[in-house]
């Protein structure tokens, strides 16, 4: 069988190897004590019987971390906040010694001689509690006489932030002829990789040297992070991932239960490991969205658009994770008009802490929250000055004679064809059949319902440049070290064809090896749909690198001045002659040397990118049940040019169904009066089903960008940034025929057979949240 | 998990024997309730006694005009068998139904019958089709059987060997799967047995039960247009954060509909 994803034989034969797929002789296994409540005071914790029991070799709390000199886990803000304001750190510790601030955090850690009788100790261990109030909703957490989770943090605002010009917004606002204000819920949701978070530590004595088996997005955050708060020095944490099972964002940050893992290793002499049941995934991973909103346009009298004017109020959690702050504040300042001509615009997000799991990255970071507002507003304006939301738009895009284009709060676009990418879209969607569609299915008793979103993303420009590094081995292989890891993006088989077409070798000779402790490079995580657009323009200078060492190569074997020599398809030649070498033959001859000549590592430093896509949602709802079948799905995307389209296509479907998911019933639920998470596991968390979506069309409209080598744009989060505005509006246009004016997702079956009943009782606005 | 004894018994009166000396002894049969509570420390029996390995559990067989299924009979046995299919169609596409392929290829119908879970398929067929569930010790009939959420007639250590059911004149199966568990949010099973009409609805309630306002109202005139109008009280149904209890009182009427349309297209059901 062949398989057209050079890592696909091993990771779907089982060969694949995760953090549970490791053990070392004499290895230890871990168990973690977590929180029974959401807010609480530790009166004490008393670890005796656990200590007595039989397999125990350590138990760690609080009191241990601080003899091991532990510091909080770090967190920052990415730029300032409102009038140079700084963000006010909450310290998280590594187990909770004073107070815990949500049902799941760590307490203690017990490491056992089997995981079994770990577990049998953590249940050993008594805690006395002394209940605190609790505040499970960032709008309850800032009201005035919540309970305040951090000494230092006033009214539970870790940070406000505005962008864009509030006087210039509120000038346009009193001139408007047209105002449309639209209050969303982008409810919380859990990221649920294949792979449950997990951990195996070993501590060389005699060096000082940890070696930290991880799920990781990316090895230099993930140490970044470690040493931060551990103390341990950067150069003796090495981290060692290869296959890694699912991210979403997700496997950014160290968690917490990581530094443990470290410190028992060390005190046990001994490997660790813990791997993270299910349910201690959906209790202690990092959890997304949960952010309240409000949005307002102002239009002029031909419904062009004068100003936006949003407004976002995050649920952070009960700490600020490392990526919350980036993922709050970056992509509304990035994206903040959309794909629209807008004069003015302004946003002010507030970060609110809450007593539940810290929130962080989530495919798409941030864009998938300020797409949804804009894109519904726009839909909502449509609707309230009865244009055609199609037309509304058409009016309203930025030019493509006007790229590049500068945005109102300065930051701007390199390239785009929004109007082409809107065209493409409404003809693959057959817009203009869509009554007949809906005439159709009136009367099998269906409401059906179109919806698009036309939208922007912003990708990430990367904290570092990305290095890549290309070993040439004794027999023919070529393994290429980079730190962007791969988590299901197919890396191996991107770059490996990245290298082949330029290098002129068959794609096979290619390695690639993330997460090597060996192979130290300077790069950026996996995240923010850029690996393409950093790594790939790296692999490219290292391929022009390895070319530029072969010509020397070739002008001393072929006895000609390199100037002279050319490079095509893997042959190097003397210009106007049928004198020729190989590279390959070249490499055969001189890689494996002691010098290692052809070994190399190369860099590139790049910014962000504007992916930008025209997505159409059909929608049909059953009124006798409310469930929402998603009949037609047409995407098409400017990522740039395209490398592989079978890869991308892959990373639409993911993505679309992921935002698909989220509309129609993803909910992180938490009762709010205890604080207990009450979707702990896949029986009460509805993940999108097969059955959930059908007939995708996948399409493009490549504008190369000119800000890097290949002139890619990013592809990862695409899909689900432009699923959430065009299901909800597809959804609310299905809706909107029986009276329901407002919804807020999740779109599950009960909610909107109840906002059909509550429509039809003539309250249309029954299921918002707000 | 916490430590347990497994047994494997070679008999019937082995495996009642153990579970009647051993106070913490649990039957095991598919386990796919159990296992999943042992995993989660919900559960920590002293002794798993392993029911797979006995014969007399087995087998489906038409017996004197009526359906005989073992306790041990897996739901894909149920769902692929040729006798179910064409004695008792409704009860194929039940068990055809039933969680995904993991679950219908280990789990069994007396396990799911005994454990009487509020959301499980299998009761409202027991229940509607007016079954007989024979155990190791006497007949119990449906009616008396289920008692309530998780609860049944069912002594300590006394095991169901098999669950014989007549053969009605038509039956019909509608669940609701739940979004995210696919476990029946609401199911509604309607059986014609004898000129009887019988309705039973699980999922929406603390425990599977008849509806007898849509019996009597079938039993007058078996049409759809005979339950159209039929308000169904919500006061003592399940009300969760998935729905409102009006939302599952809803379905239970949706569903018996679509049970009578599915047997509106064919004669026996399916």
């Amino acid at each position: 069988m062949t398989f057209s994803r050079l890592e696909d034989r091993r990771l779907v034969t089982g060969a694949g190897r995760y953090v549970s797929d490791w053990n070392f002789p004499g290895q230890l296994h871990a168990a973690f004590l977590r929180a029974d409540r959401a807010h609480a005071r530790i009166v004490s914790i008393n670890t005796e019987a656990a200590r007595a029991m039989p397999g125990v070799r350590v138990v760690l709390t609080a009191a241990d971390t601080a003899a091991a000199g532990f510091r909080s886990l770090p967190c920052a803000a990415p730029i300032p906040g409102k009038g140079g304001s700084a963000l006010l750190k909450p310290e998280r510790p590594v187990l909770a010694g004073d107070v815990v601030r949500f049902v799941g955090e760590c307490v203690a850690c017990v490491v056992a001689e089997t995981a079994i009788a770990a577990q049998d100790a953590v249940e050993a261990i008594i805690v006395e509690y002394e209940d605190l109030p609790v505040a499970m909703t960032a709008e309850a957490a800032v009201a005035p006489g919540a309970p305040q989770l951090h000494p230092g943090i006033p009214g539970n605002v870790a940070i406000e932030f505005e962008t864009g010009d509030p006087a210039a917004v509120a000038a346009a606002f009193e001139g408007a002829a047209h105002v449309v204000s639209l209050d969303l819920h982008n409810q919380r949701v859990v990221g649920s990789p294949m792979e449950p978070k997990g951990c195996l530590a070993r501590h060389d004595a005699s060096t000082g040297d940890y070696f930290v088996h991880v799920c990781t997005q990316g090895t230099t955050g993930m140490r970044a992070q470690l040493v931060a708060t551990t103390g341990v020095p950067d150069e003796h944490v090495h981290i060692v991932a290869e296959d890694v099972g699912g991210g979403f964002g997700l496997r950014f940050n160290a968690y917490p239960e990581y530094s443990a893992i470290m410190l028992a290793a060390r005190l046990a002499g001994a490997p660790v490991r813990w791997v993270a049941s299910r349910s201690e995934v959906f209790l202690s991973d990092e959890h997304a969205r949960g952010v309240t909103s409000r949005g307002e346009v102002a239009l002029d009298a031909e419904g062009h658009f004068l100003a936006f004017r949003f407004n976002f109020l995050n649920d952070m959690g009960a700490y600020i994770a490392p990526t919350g702050p980036v993922v709050a504040v970056l992509s509304i300042r990035a994206c903040l008009a959309g794909v629209y001509r807008v004069p003015a615009a302004v946003a002010n997000v507030r970060l609110a802490l809450t007593n539940s799991v810290p929130m962080a990255a989530y495919r798409g970071a941030g864009r998938p929250v300020i797409s949804y507002m804009i894109e519904r507003l726009v839909d909502q304006a449509a609707t309230d000055l009865g244009i055609d939301p199609v037309e509304l738009r058409r009016r309203n895009l930025i030019p493509t004679a006007a790229m590049p284009w500068k945005t109102v709060n300065g930051l701007g676009y390199d390239s785009g064809d929004f109007p082409a990418v809107l065209d493409k879209a409404l003809g693959l969607s057959d817009w203009n059949g869509f009554s007949a569609r809906r005439a159709e299915a009136g009367a099998r008793g269906m409401l059906r319902g179109i919806g698009i979103a036309t939208f922007i993303e912003s990708t990430g420009g990367g904290a570092s440049p990305d290095e890549v590094e290309a070993r040439f081995g004794d027999h023919g292989e070529i393994t290429i070290h980079a730190v962007s890891h791969s988590h299901g993006q197919s890396h191996e088989t991107a770059y490996a064809e990245l290298l082949a077409s330029v290098l002129g070798l068959p794609r096979e000779r290619f390695r690639l090896r993330n997460g090597d402790p060996g192979v130290r490079l300077a790069g950026n995580p996996t995240g923010g749909s850029r690996t393409m657009h950093g790594v790939g323009s790296a692999l490219r200078v290292l391929a022009d690198d390895i070319i530029a060492k072969g010509r020397e190569l070739a002008a001393r074997a072929l006895e000609a001045a390199s100037a002279d020599i050319e490079f095509d398809n893997g042959v190097f030649r003397i210009a106007g002659t049928d004198r020729s070498v190989s590279l390959d033959a070249l490499i055969e001859r001189h890689a494996a040397g002691p010098e290692r000549v052809f070994d190399t590592r190369s860099s590139a430093r790049t910014g962000s990118t504007f992916p930008n896509g025209c997505h159409v949602a059909e929608v049909e709802i059953d009124p006798a049940t409310g469930v929402v079948s998603i009949e037609r799905y047409t995407a098409v995307d400017d990522a740039g040019n395209l490398l592989n389209p079978t890869i991308v296509a892959g990373q639409m479907h993911g993505a679309i169904v992921q935002g698909a998911g989220q509309v129609l019933g993803e909910h992180a639920i938490y009762d709010l009066e205890t604080g207990q998470f009450l979707t702990g596991s896949f029986m009460d968390y509805a993940m999108p089903k097969a059955v959930n979506v059908h007939g995708l069309t996948i399409a493009d409209h490549p504008v190369p960008t000119p800000t890097n080598l290949l002139g890619v744009k990013g592809v990862g989060e695409a899909g689900v940034t432009g699923s959430l505005p065009a299901l909800m509006n597809a959804i609310l246009a299905a809706l909107r025929p029986v009276g329901v004016t407002h919804f807020d997702m999740p779109a599950t079956p009960a909610r909107v057979w109840g906002a059909v009943g509550a429509a039809r009782a003539g309250d249309g606005r029954r299921f918002a949240h707000a | 998990m916490y430590e347990f004894t497994y047994i494997k018994p070679g008999s019937l009166p082995e495996a009642s024997d153990l579970l009647t000396r051993h106070e913490g002894a649990k039957p095991l049969s598919g386990g796919m309730t159990l296992i999943p509570t042992l995993k989660q420390r919900l559960s920590q029996p002293s002794h798993l006694v392993d029911l797979t390995g006995l014969a007399a559990l087995k087998g489906i067989a038409l017996v004197e005009g009526r359906l005989e299924i073992g306790a041990a009979t897996r739901h894909v046995e149920v769902a692929t068998s040729t006798v179910v299919r064409e004695s008792l169609p409704a009860l194929a596409a039940l068990a055809a139904g039933i969680g995904d392929p993991q679950v219908r290829n280990r789990g069994t119908m007396g396990g799911s019958v005994a454990n009487n879970d509020p959301a499980a398929d299998y009761p409202s067929a027991v229940l509607g089709l007016a079954a007989t569930v024979h155990t190791d010790r006497r007949s119990i009939a449906a009616d008396d059987f289920f008692q309530g959420m998780f609860a049944t007639a069912l002594e300590p250590g006394e095991l169901i060997t098999r669950i014989s059911f007549p053969l009605p004149e038509r039956a019909a199966y509608a669940k609701f799967p739940h979004p995210a568990s696919g476990y029946a949010m609401t199911g509604v099973f309607i059986a014609v047995t004898g000129g009887v009409v019988r309705v039973a609805v699980t999922g929406a309630g603390p425990g599977v039960f008849r509806w007898t306002d849509a019996e009597a109202a079938l039993q007058a005139s078996f049409s759809p247009a005979a339950i159209a109008g039929l308000e169904v009280d919500a006061t003592d149904l399940n009300a969760d954060i998935h729905a409102p209890a009006a939302y599952r009182a809803n379905l239970v009427r949706v569903m018996a509909l679509r049970a009578l349309e599915t047997l509106q297209t064919s004669s026996k059901g399916q």
